[in-house]
């Protein structure tokens, strides 16, 4: 089991000079002591316009200010949204290769296509089709940074031959991941040989029966990729105290703010009628998740409380066939810096020891050896 | 916090109906055709909201009619514009005006749901290619708009949002409140479009500077709808964590 940070950068009103520095200062600091404390990776959204819930609108600058101020985390993109209006998949294969090799080999490559109508309408996409660009794109991009000379005649896209440049530092690229937030989305990433990121539909039972489908199927899968990348990653939020009631508590309060911040926003569902969008907006599951506990428990396999629980629940995920676990850390600032860092430490000290880490390079398939 | 409204909806309850009764029976109606013109919200999104009513991100205009074409009151069509928005963390349509062409479901409407519904005339005309609508208020076009370049989907690809209505309750004196209205709904056919808004007066809806800023879809269904019991009321007033009343005869949710 291996654990990593999760940042979403959610920025309370009022909105002075100095908020959204502030928020962005104590992003880097926590990524940093996650860098010290042995965590593994560090996931940054992209999303747009969502007003309080996440300005975390330029991933790649966050996460390579983050892979220069640390040694040895992973840095993620959770996610690009390769929808055209949003991102040209030439420049996300150049800016990815940039920041794989200025990390270091570092690059973790999430994949998705947005939720909310508050993005897709605010860039003018088309809801019905980023499906069918999303899967374009995980398609080319690989053959972008492993073919000296490149061209594509598509649907997304056309282009002449070039030489799409410079290549990520990661021999054959970087690990590629999807974001899974809808029942099925599993099944896409095994099919085409990519990590599941943020599995989170249903329990953690349930999960464990999405997971051996997800296992099941990438072992006959077509892989986009010039090596599979069979892990499956999920999200949780952290709030570790050795007080348990402090810890429970505070951490409902983060999860019970984020859904109340995800919900002002417009999911692309609540707009735009299409069988392209079944999840009823961001993080739906992990919200529905996090609030369904039975009545006052802590629901399964949410990491709050004191060591004790958070070790139990972090156990029932390593059950359910989960490899790696990212954590939101902080809600809209509503805990203090100095108390989220003391829980992370507590994590660190407590519970992360208890996990069978697993230190050979990771993943299977790609080396940061440089040349190939 | 979201940002909240800022309209004080005392200043236009006048024309809001009174309810005396909130115990009211669901009312089923068959075979309606249901036109949604959806727009994102051209205006001050918290000018047009109470203070326990957060704009949605972004906030947005709904235009809905329906043609009911029988009923125990007859025939009727129904046109309203609402404001998208948040209950708490619930989508919600705030109606402040809308308009009705049968007095009687007129009365019904106002009565037992707390529609702050008027007499005019109002039209919904379906054909193969587009789904026209108009409300004209007397003699004066106060709405016009249509789905055109219809596309079959399916009902379950369709979602409505729940009307806060504005009304007056009487129980310990009068209130000024919203009522939460959530039909059910039973799709036989849906088709998705591109909406046109060619004619809209804010104020004779209610909604000063309100407009149609920029497309987002329009569906045309074909359904069978229960307005319901009603369950939940909202105090425009009040702060969103604790405006909303459960009523006694509700189910949970």
């Amino acid at each position: 089991m291996k654990f990593g940070v999760f940042f979403e950068i959610s920025v309370p009103r009022p909105w002075g000079p100095e908020t959204e520095y502030t928020v962005y200062q104590n992003c880097l600091e926590q990524a940093r002591l996650a860098d010290e404390l042995g965590f593994d990776q560090a996931w940054a959204v992209e999303h747009h316009f969502l007003e309080e819930y996440s300005h975390c609108s330029a991933p790649e600058i966050f996460l390579t200010a983050i892979a220069m101020q640390t040694q040895q985390i992973r840095v993620g993109h959770g996610i690009v949204t390769c929808v055209p209006e949003l991102n040209n998949p030439i420049r996300s294969a150049e800016r990815a290769a940039v920041l794989d090799l200025v990390s270091g080999g570092r690059l973790e490559f999430g994949t998705g296509r947005s939720a909310t109508w508050t993005e897709l309408g605010g860039f003018g996409a088309n809801p019905d089709e980023t499906k069918k660009t999303w899967d374009e794109y995980v398609r080319v991009i690989p053959k972008m940074w492993t073919q000296e000379r490149f061209s594509w005649q598509g649907r997304a896209f056309s282009m002449p031959e070039r030489s799409i440049l410079p290549k990520p530092y990661q021999k054959p690229h970087p690990p590629m991941w999807v974001a899974v937030t809808s029942v099925g989305t599993e099944i896409d990433a095994a099919e085409r040989g990519l990590g599941s990121l943020g599995l989170s539909f249903g329990g953690v039972g349930e999960q464990a029966q999405k997971i051996a489908g997800y296992r099941k199927r990438i072992q006959s899968c077509d892989p986009v990729g010039e090596f599979v990348n069979e892990q499956v990653n999920t999200v949780s939020f952290l709030y570790c105290h050795e007080d348990d009631e402090k810890g429970i508590t505070t951490g409902q309060r983060m999860a019970g703010t984020f859904n109340y911040l995800s919900e002002q926003t417009l999911a692309t569902r609540q707009a735009y009628p299409t069988p392209s969008y079944l999840s009823p907006g961001l993080l739906y599951q992990l919200r529905q998740e996090s609030t369904s506990g039975p009545e006052g428990r802590v629901p399964e396999g949410l990491t709050i409380g004191d060591p004790h629980r958070v070790a139990q629940a972090v156990a029932r995920w390593e059950e359910a066939g989960v490899d790696r676990i990212n954590f939101l850390l902080n809600v809209h600032e509503m805990v203090p810096q100095e108390d989220v860092l003391a829980s992370m430490r507590l994590f660190a000290k407590e519970v992360m020891p208890q996990f069978q880490r697993d230190e050979t390079p990771e993943p299977a398939g790609a080396t940061a050896a440089g040349g190939a | 916090m979201p940002l909240t409204g800022t309209r004080d909806l005392l200043t236009i309850a006048d024309t809001a109906p009174l309810l005396t009764s909130l115990e009211t029976e669901p009312w089923e109606l068959k075979g309606a055709q249901h036109l949604q013109l959806h727009y994102e919200l051209g205006g001050d999104r918290q000018a047009l909201l109470p203070p326990s009513l957060h704009p949605s991100i972004p906030p947005t205009l709904l235009v809905n009619v329906t043609h009911v074409p029988d009923s125990e009151v007859g025939a009727f069509t129904l046109a309203t514009v609402r404001v998208g928005c948040r209950a708490g963390a619930r989508p919600r349509g705030l109606l402040v005006r809308g308009y009705c062409d049968s007095a009687a479901a007129t009365s019904v409407l106002r009565e037992r749901w707390g529609f702050p519904v008027d007499l005019a005339d109002v039209h919904l005309d379906p054909s193969y290619a587009r789904a026209t609508t108009s409300v004209t208020l007397d003699g004066a076009t106060i709405l016009a708009g249509e789905l055109v370049d219809p596309q079959p989907i399916t009902g379950a690809d369709v979602q409505y949002m729940a009307t806060l209505a504005l009304a007056r309750v009487a129980r310990d004196g009068e209130e000024t409140l919203l009522i939460q209205v959530d039909p059910d709904y039973t799709f036989d056919r849906a088709q998705r479009g591109v909406p046109r808004l060619t004619a809209f007066d804010a104020e004779a809806w209610n909604l000063p500077g309100a407009s149609g800023a920029h497309p987002i879809s329009a569906s045309l269904t074909t359904v069978d709808m229960t307005l319901p019991r009603l369950r939940y009321l909202v105090h425009p007033d009040r702060d969103p964590l604790k405006a909303v009343e459960r009523l006694p005869q509700a189910q949970p949710a």
